[in-house]
Order: C-alpha cells, then sequence, then structure tokens
C-alpha cells in the first residue's frame, strides 16, 4: 500500500523529474515516521527463543512479509533457554523470551560482547488458576493457591489445603481432594508460578504433570474435582479461571484490562531480547521487524494471539529505543 | 571332494553374488552391535559426573520414576498376560485351521497400532469416560472374566444339538456376542448397584470410607491402554512357541486316553513353557520401555504409591518431557541421562533373558524331532 505509489513515480522517474523525487522524498519521510525503516527492506529475518511465543514471533513475521515479500523468516522454537545461548553464540540477533534473562545469562552475553543485550517488553501475559467450568467456587487468595500446590507453604499460608471442604462452603459439590494438574518441570509456566504462586516454595509431587499448557486445561475441563495453572492465551469455555486477591485486597479476574495494567497478581511480560552494539543501527529487516512489533497492527497480533497488548505509554517508550 | 578354487575373475557370477551378500550381512551385524555397544558406552560417559559426585540425591529422584516404570508395566501384564495367553492356548490347540489363518493375522496388525494413537485414546477419551462410570468399568473388570466361565459351564450343560451348532473350534466366533451382551449388561446393572449398595456414587465411598484418591488418569487406565499395546506381542510368541509343539506328542497323549484340556496342561505347557515365559519376559520390555502410552495416559505424577486409581511417572516419559528442554551439561541432563541407561540396563536384561531360553526352547524341540 505504501510501496506502489514509489514504484510507480520510479518508473516515471524521468518524466515527473523534480516532482517526482521530492514526493518520493516526503512518502519516504512518511514512510519512516510511521514505520521507522526505509520503504523497501529484504533480507532474512532469524529469531531463535520461547515455544510459548513461536505462534506470536510466526504471526508478527508473515505480516512483515506480507508487506515486504523479500523476506526470508527463520524462526526456532525450542524453549526460552535457548535463546540466551544462540545470542551468545551469534546465530541470531533476536531472542524472543517468556521470562527475563537470568543475571548468569545476561552475563555471559556481556562477556562475550562487551555490552548488555537490548531488553525489550514486547507484549503482557498471564498464568491463571483453572477449575471446571461448573465448579462453583470464584475467588483464591495468592495464600490458598500456595497452600494447594505446595508442600512449602513459603507464602505464610498456615497449613496445606488438599480437600474441597476446606475452600468452598458448599459441602455438596465439588468433594474430596483436589486433583492438580499443571507444567512439566522444564517449562518457563512451572518455573514461574513456582516463583510467583508458591513464593519459591516446592511443588507437591501428586500434581499431573502434563507437557503443555492445553493439555492442563483439557484435562480440568474434564474433571470435576480439578484444578490446575496455565498460560492465559489457553483458556477454553470447558475451565473458568478463578480472580486472585492482590495486595489491595481486592479479587481480580484475569481478564485483558487488569492483565495489561498489571493488576493481576499473576501476570507478566513476554521479552524481546536484541543484539545491539551501541550506536549502531540495526539491519533494515530487524528495524522494520520492530516497528511493526510496536505499531498498532503489531498490538492487534498480540490479541489475535491469544496474549494482551502493552499498554500504551510502555509501548511509546519503547518505540523511540532503537 | 569340494571342486578346486577359480581365480576371481573365473568364479561364476552367483559365487560372488552369495559372498557378496554374506558380507554386507555380516557387516550389518557388526555395524548394529557396535551401534548398541556406542549407546551404552556414550550413556556411561554422560553419567559418569553423577557417579563422581556419589551423592544420594540423584537415587531418591530417580526412585519414584523407577518405581512407576514397574508399576506401569505390572499394571499392564496383570491385564495383558491371562487375555494374550488364553488367546494363544485357544488358537494354537482348539480354534479352526479356517478361523485361525484368518484372526492370528489380524491380532498380529495389531501391533502396528502406534503407541501415540494408543495413548491419545486412553488419555483424551478412555480417562474421562473411566472417571465419569468408574462403577461400571470395575464391575466389567470383575463381571466379564467371571461371566466368560458361566459360557463355559453352560456350554457344557446344554444339549449336544446345540452343542454341535456352537462348535468349541469356533467359539472364536459366537463367544464374542455373549460378551457383548454381558459388557452390556453390566454397564445397566452397575448405576443399580452403585445407588443401592454403593451409597450412589463410588468415589466418594471410595474417599470418604478408605481414603483412596482417584486421579483421572492412573496405573488402571496405563494398564488398561498399554496391556492393549502388549497383547499382540505377548499372543503372537507364545502362540508360535505352542503350535510348534510336535504334534506327534499332542497326538501320543491323546491316544493314550488324555482329554485335550489333560494334553493342553500336562504336555503342550510344560513343553512349550520355556516359550511362553519368553513371550512374557518381551512383553514385559516393551512395557518397560513403552514412551508414549504412560507419557499421555498417566498424569506424570513421581509418586510412591501402590494405589490403582493415583497416578505413576515412569523413567521413558520423564525423559521425553524433560530432555527438550534440559541444558546439555546441567544437573538435570544427567539425572535423565542416568534414567536412559537404567532402562537401557532394564530392557536389555529382559531381552536378552527371553532370547536365551527361546533358544533352549528351538534345542529342546529339535531334540525332540530328531529321536521321535
Amino acid at each position: 500500500m505504501k510501496r506502489y505509489p514509489i514504484r510507480r513515480l520510479k518508473k516515471h522517474r524521468r518524466v515527473l523529474s523534480i516532482t517526482g523525487w521530492l514526493m518520493a522524498g516526503w512518502l519516504l519521510m512518511a514512510g519512516n515516521l510511521a514505520w521507522g525503516q526505509p520503504a523497501s527492506v529484504s533480507g532474512t529475518l532469524g529469531a531463535v527463543g520461547s515455544d510459548t511465543m513461536a505462534g506470536l514471533v510466526l504471526r508478527w513475521g508473515e505480516a512483515l512479509k506480507a508487506r515486504f515479500p523479500d523476506i526470508n523468516l527463520q524462526f526456532q522454537a525450542s524453549g526460552s533457554a535457548s535463546a540466551p545461548t544462540a545470542l551468545v553464540a551469534g546465530t541470531t540477533r533476536l531472542g524472543p523470551m517468556s521470562r527475563p534473562m537470568t543475571e548468569t545469562e545476561r552475563q555471559q552475553f556481556i562477556v562475550r560482547y562487551g555490552y548488555p543485550p537490548l531488553e525489550l517488553r514486547v507484549a503482557r501475559d498471564a498464568l491463571v488458576v483453572v477449575v471446571h467450568r461448573h465448579n462453583p467456587i470464584d475467588t483464591l487468595t495468592l495464600q490458598q493457591v500456595d497452600a494447594i500446590f505446595s508442600t512449602s507453604l513459603a507464602c505464610g499460608a498456615p497449613q496445606a489445603i488438599r480437600r474441597w471442604s476446606t475452600l468452598t462452603s458448599t459441602t455438596d459439590w465439588p468433594y474430596g481432594r483436589i486433583a492438580l494438574h499443571g507444567r512439566n518441570l522444564a517449562s518457563g509456566t512451572h518455573g514461574l508460578f513456582q516463583a510467583r504462586a508458591l513464593c519459591d516454595g516446592g511443588f507437591r509431587l501428586d500434581i499431573s504433570e502434563h507437557p503443555g499448557s492445553s493439555a492442563v486445561v483439557a484435562a480440568v475441563g474434564e474433571s470435576f474435582n480439578a484444578m490446575g495453572y496455565a498460560g492465559y492465551n489457553h483458556l477454553t469455555p470447558m475451565v473458568r479461571a478463578l480472580r486472585l486477591v492482590d495486595e489491595h485486597g481486592d479479587a481480580v479476574a484475569p481478564d485483558e484490562r487488569s492483565i495489561q495494567q498489571g493488576n493481576y497478581p499473576l501476570s507478566r511480560d513476554l521479552y524481546l531480547y536484541v543484539n545491539l552494539p551501541p550506536n549502531e543501527s540495526l539491519p533494515s529487516v530487524e528495524q522494520a521487524f520492530l516497528a511493526l512489533i510496536f505499531s498498532e497492527e503489531g498490538q492487534q497480533i498480540v490479541r489475535a494471539a491469544g496474549f494482551v497488548p502493552l499498554p500504551k505509554h510502555l509501548r511509546d517508550a519503547q518505540r523511540q529505543h532503537p | 571332494m569340494t571342486p578346486p578354487r577359480l581365480p576371481f575373475s573365473r568364479q561364476p557370477l552367483r559365487h560372488v553374488q552369495d559372498r557378496l551378500a554374506t558380507g554386507l550381512i555380516t557387516a550389518g551385524g557388526i555395524g548394529v552391535l557396535l551401534a548398541i555397544l556406542a549407546i551404552s558406552v556414550f550413556l556411561i560417559w554422560e553419567t559418569l559426573p553423577l557417579l563422581a559426585i556419589g551423592d544420594t540425591f540423584s537415587l531418591a529422584k530417580l526412585s519414584p520414576l523407577a518405581w512407576g516404570t514397574l508399576k506401569a508395566a505390572l499394571a499392564a501384564m496383570l491385564f495383558a498376560t491371562p487375555i494374550a495367553l488364553g488367546a494363544a492356548m485357544y488358537s494354537a490347540l482348539f480354534m479352526s485351521a479356517r478361523l485361525r489363518s484368518r484372526l492370528k493375522p489380524t491380532l498380529e496388525l495389531m501391533e502396528a497400532v502406534p503407541g501415540v494413537v494408543i495413548g491419545f485414546i486412553a488419555g483424551l477419551l478412555l480417562a474421562p469416560w473411566v472417571e465419569r462410570h468408574l462403577a461400571s468399568t470395575l464391575m466389567m473388570i470383575i463381571w466379564l472374566p467371571l461371566s466368560a466361565a458361566l459360557a463355559g459351564y453352560l456350554w457344557y450343560r446344554t444339549a449336544a444339538s446345540v452343542r454341535q451348532r456352537l462348535p468349541l473350534s469356533w467359539a472364536g466366533l459366537w463367544f464374542v456376542p455373549w460378551l457383548a451382551g454381558m459388557a452390556v449388561l453390566a454397564m445397566w446393572l452397575a448405576p443399580i448397584i452403585e445407588q443401592h449398595w454403593l451409597g450412589g456414587d463410588l468415589r466418594r465411598l471410595l474417599d470418604q470410607r478408605y481414603g483412596l484418591d482417584y486421579a483421572t488418569r492412573n496405573a488402571l487406565i496405563v494398564g488398561i491402554a498399554m496391556g492393549f499395546a502388549v497383547i499382540p506381542s505377548i499372543y503372537s510368541l507364545a502362540e508360535d512357541a505352542l503350535a510348534d509343539v510336535p504334534p506327534t506328542l499332542m497326538e501320543g497323549a491323546q491316544a493314550l486316553g488324555a482329554s485335550r484340556w489333560q494334553a493342553l496342561w500336562k504336555v503342550a505347557l510344560p513343553t512349550a513353557g520355556p516359550g511362553v515365559f519368553s513371550a512374557v519376559m518381551i512383553g514385559a520390555g516393551r512395557a518397560v520401555g513403552e514412551t508414549m502410552i504412560v507419557l499421555m495416559a498417566s498424569g506424570n505424577t513421581a509418586l510412591f504409591s501402590a494405589s490403582p486409581f493415583e497416578g505413576l511417572r515412569s523413567l521413558s516419559a520423564s525423559i521425553a518431557i524433560e530432555l527438550p528442554e534440559a541444558s546439555p551439561g546441567g544437573m538435570t541432563y544427567h539425572l535423565l541421562i542416568l534414567a536412559a541407561l537404567a532402562l537401557f540396563i532394564f530392557t536389555f536384561m529382559v531381552n536378552t533373558l527371553a532370547e536365551i531360553v527361546r533358544q533352549h526352547l528351538r534345542r529342546r524341540y529339535q531334540r525332540l524331532g530328531s529321536t521321535l
């Protein structure tokens, strides 16, 4: 849409001469303002990192390719832990991660290159605690979540909660023990839930571990007395996400607004790490990619992928960066 | 007298082909052996750091997984062995040849069903169904074997004219509708029994009276699903062993007045015993190594529990889940490699034992064949 006028103008350059050049220059500037990159872009866009963000990064890449067909996309989604390794090894300049880099990972990067990686927040996500859709329970405090899922009670709950009768006043249903479902040890979701909901305590042993968030949600949706945790973008009508009580004592539902504002206690940021030497600018493909991410269209893609767009001030602040 | 050896260029083409083929096959065999050796060397090499630390941490981490593996295999064998061996005995010694020639390949075809598919069906369809119909399922597990015995008794008591219509050698066909009918009966009766004698809800009863927890994905589900996967291999090998019992032995026993049942128990089974044993061992080896079914049907909870209604976590499933995200050289990585080593040793031993026993049997048959 933006490049056709330029091409046509270029074709008739001789005829239009000065007027053409002026208009082309003006369009380029307009393009620069809206997109932050020259209007014609080609090259290879590579990224290595989080599998949570795989769908999102791919959608961004496809949107970019729809605009600039000369771009080659190369994405490798093998877990957040693979991003720092690939960045340090120099096999990629972009590393999407569903958690912030640890201090050791950052140090490794600095030792190799002499400057820290550029850290960008590109979207918001949240962990939700889900129960069967007919379950009468509505709200939990974080201490209760800890008492249900952990053995260590690191968040200060007086005792572990094992049975539904401890939680709900209805003695009729659900009954018996709470059947717990969660993610496997290696996933970022598992680690984040451990850090934020269990106060770095230890998980119970009898939590069923599933190889994906969708599997957790499906298992909870099938079972009346089940409870589980999963990524916000995996919610289905089979389950209901519980409201959690924040530090002010208000019960906050995990909806788009509360996650965007960061009020929901288990909301998190999704990151993109960029290998950008100081006082240098990125190749045009990566510049176009970053510009797309922080544009209105890019944030609509975030919503389409099931995550939550960034709040406007954060987006504007980071747009200046690259 | 061997003919004089010709120079290579003068040998007939057939000889050259023979020697080429022999060489290739030998090389292939040696290659496979080397690969197995290389795998074990790699596994041992990678676990050396752990063994060098010599801590008990890894042992404490691995023992629930080893228990889970054994529990899953045990559940599967409990489900599969009676069915597979019963089927093997019947089809080797009683079934009509025409029916057998069709049924045996069909059953062996079941072996080709991928574990992922069985695990998928078990985890997503069977597990929720059993959870909702727990009483019916337990009732069927108890009632179907009993109803089989009942069918045998009724058949024995019926008039000879009916017995000729329903011959024993075709029982494989008329027995299926009987079982289906009995399954429907159990399904129909179970809610009534649950309502009147079990307080309306079996799961609540189990929970309140016996403190038994019921997990959706549990050892019962794994046993049924993996048993289904193991049945064809046990059946096929046991059937071969039984069918290869020299017919002269069976005929001799029957000529001396033994009934078919006596001939089976006193002659065929003792003779083919090692073969049947090795069939069961091979089945156990597969049950121990099976990954996807346990992964998808077990819930992957690393528990030390003997309850059939609680989940488990096996060595192979742990490796499948955790290895892709374990960073090479880390603690988790070495633990997983140790798990792989344990699994490798276990299946290797089971399979070797089964193979040795089978070789024994083959030699015994050859001796029997030559003396008779």
